[in-house]
């Protein structure tokens, strides 16, 4: 086992198999997650029936559409809109092998992994836009056009943001970037006297842009056009498209994090003294604050079978909040859950604006793109290089 | 210069996020989960119909007199009744009432002489069936009983 271990091919492949196996279940608790805020914002309650307040509903979902019949419209172009799917999976899952999602827990650091990430979102564009073209459908043939020009017009601003981050970082490597943020005290969002805001901001409004969501979900606008690019799909290659949408958000804001908010770093990891409250007694209060939450479910519900999956859940974050205290468990989790709680708080910050902003229109998104985003983001870029020049000598 | 600050900082859309933001609060949603709650029915909401019999006797209240039967608009009540030789009384053999044609008027309920049929707030009337629409005498005095469902 250990000699096993020690082949550098053996863990990346291992941690390979696991994000794939495990992703589809994160991606669906995530929409549940989705449903459950979203209905909080507007003062609905959500998912309540499948599992106590729905937390089986994720798998129910999974289900229904593994079990639904797999319709090809008669006059698509059959091997492409078999392709589309596949390539959007494809292309947002390998974005993972660059995450990096703790100090250990990685599947590559390599010197070009921002430019892969930023590659491999552009390739799953492609997959929108020939699963469009393929149904045969006026409405996905909309959707996909929607979508390939609002993702050239946005990949530029992120691409602006992104290269004020590496310029500040001065590396492309993933962990390079942390490790720079570590080696500088400071969180790349307030980098360069807090000049690093601005591309910062721009980052998660062109990224939003970039994942086509809400404000920005005009390729699938449901009052307009059905459901877009994916309106011909249905079953299994749909849930195929829910999972590279949904890879993609965490995808985009795992770069986010990495870039400007330290990765897998704790919040002022050059304060030795916040080493015992932050890395032991924040997560362990907070997975014990989450169990007491659920022990509370054990009594309220009425059914035998809800009050048994509430105690499990109970007992589960029990065990996380005692792992945590734990400090061999600790230090190897540590990472993993910084950027874990880093990446769920930009994930809720991408539900909360769906469930603020109304969708734009067509014009007034290529108006902020090009005539803001734009500008805005080269004058960060030009900026920021000058204040560093002179800052750093 | 102001508002062009104020549109640089994001202020609307800040403002906006914090207005979602606050007013998620559980003792706001108004949404009822029905099978399990039910809604509260307005007092004078008019229902499923009941055939009242005695409180102490369970005797029905109906008297036969097919008042509620010639007042109904859609002609939907049919009362059959015997001579009792004895009391020299009319008595009640069957009662069908129609609710698939019913409008709920509560000219029926006005019409009775011994508040022996009311219309009651039980809204669930769904039947799998036509004919279950037709209620006898046995129903309209127990009362619709719809499955429970618990989930």
């Amino acid at each position: 086992m250990e000699q096993l271990l020690a082949n550098p091919y053996v863990p990346p492949l291992i941690l390979t198999a696991v994000i794939i196996l495990v992703f589809p279940l994160i991606a669906g608790y995530i929409v549940l997650a989705e449903r459950k805020v979203l209905a909080d914002l507007q003062v609905r309650l959500g998912p309540m029936r499948v599992g106590p307040y729905g937390v089986l509903q994720p798998l129910a979902d999974a289900l229904k559409l593994m079990l639904k019949e797999d319709v090809i419209p008669s006059q698509s172009d059959k091997w492409i809109f078999w392709l589309a799917p596949v390539l959007s999976t494809f292309t947002a899952l390998s974005a993972f092998a660059v995450l990096p999602l703790s100090d250990r827990f990685f599947v590559a650091d390599v010197n070009i992994g921002i430019l892969f990430i930023l590659a491999m979102s552009s390739i799953g564009a492609l997959g929108l836009i020939l699963g469009g073209w393929s149904a045969n459908s006026k409405y996905s043939l909309m959707g996909s056009l929607r979508a390939a020009a609002q993702m050239v017009s946005y990949e530029v601003p992120l691409g602006f943001a992104t290269v004020t981050a590496i310029m500040c970082a001065g590396t492309l490597s993933m962990q390079g970037v942390i490790a720079s943020q570590l080696e500088r005290g400071v969180w790349g969002a307030f980098d360069n006297y807090g000049l690093m805001l601005i591309p910062t901001v721009l980052f998660i409004i062109a990224g939003t842009a970039e994942t086509n969501r809400a404000p920005f979900d005009l390729p699938e606008a449901e009052s307009e056009l059905v459901a877009g690019f994916h309106t011909e799909y249905s079953g299994f290659r749909w849930a195929l498209f829910f999972l590279a949408e949904y890879a993609a958000i965490v995808v985009i804001s795992s770069l986010c994090v990495t870039l400007f908010f330290g990765g897998w770093l704790r919040p002022f990891p050059n304060v030795a003294a916040l080493e015992m409250p932050l890395n032991t007694a924040f997560p362990a209060a907070l997975f014990a604050l989450i169990a007491l939450g659920c022990s509370k479910g054990v009594f309220r519900q009425a059914l035998a079978g809800f009050r048994l999956v509430m105690a499990a859940l109970t007992g589960l974050f029990l065990l996380v909040a005692a792992a945590f205290a734990l400090p061999a468990a600790n230090e190897l989790m540590i990472g993993l859950f910084w950027f874990g709680f880093k990446l769920a708080v930009m994930v809720y910050m991408f539900i909360w604006y769906r469930g603020t902003f109304p969708r734009f229109r067509y014009d007034q998104l290529m108006d902020v793109g090009w005539k803001w985003l734009i500008p805005i983001s080269m004058f960060g870029l030009i900026l920021n290089g000058v204040v560093q020049l002179f800052a750093r000598g | 210069m102001a508002s062009l600050i104020k549109t640089f900082l994001l202020t609307d859309l800040l403002k906006g996020l914090w207005t979602t933001f606050k007013n998620q609060k559980p003792s706001k949603v108004i949404t009822e989960q029905y099978p399990l709650n039910r809604p509260p029915v307005a007092e004078r909401y008019r229902g499923a119909p009941r055939l009242n019999t005695h409180p102490e006797t369970s005797e029905t209240l109906c008297i036969s007199c097919n008042l509620c039967a010639l007042a109904c608009p859609e002609q939907l009540i049919v009362v059959t009744s015997e001579r009792n030789p004895e009391t020299k009384r009319k008595d009640l053999t069957t009662f069908t009432y129609d609710v698939s044609r019913c409008m709920f008027c509560g000219l029926c309920e006005d019409a009775c002489p011994v508040d022996a049929l009311e219309l009651t707030q039980d809204f669930e009337l769904a039947t799998y069936t036509r004919e279950g629409q037709i209620w006898d005498r046995q129903m309209l005095e127990e009362g619709p009983l719809p499955v429970r469902y618990t989930h």
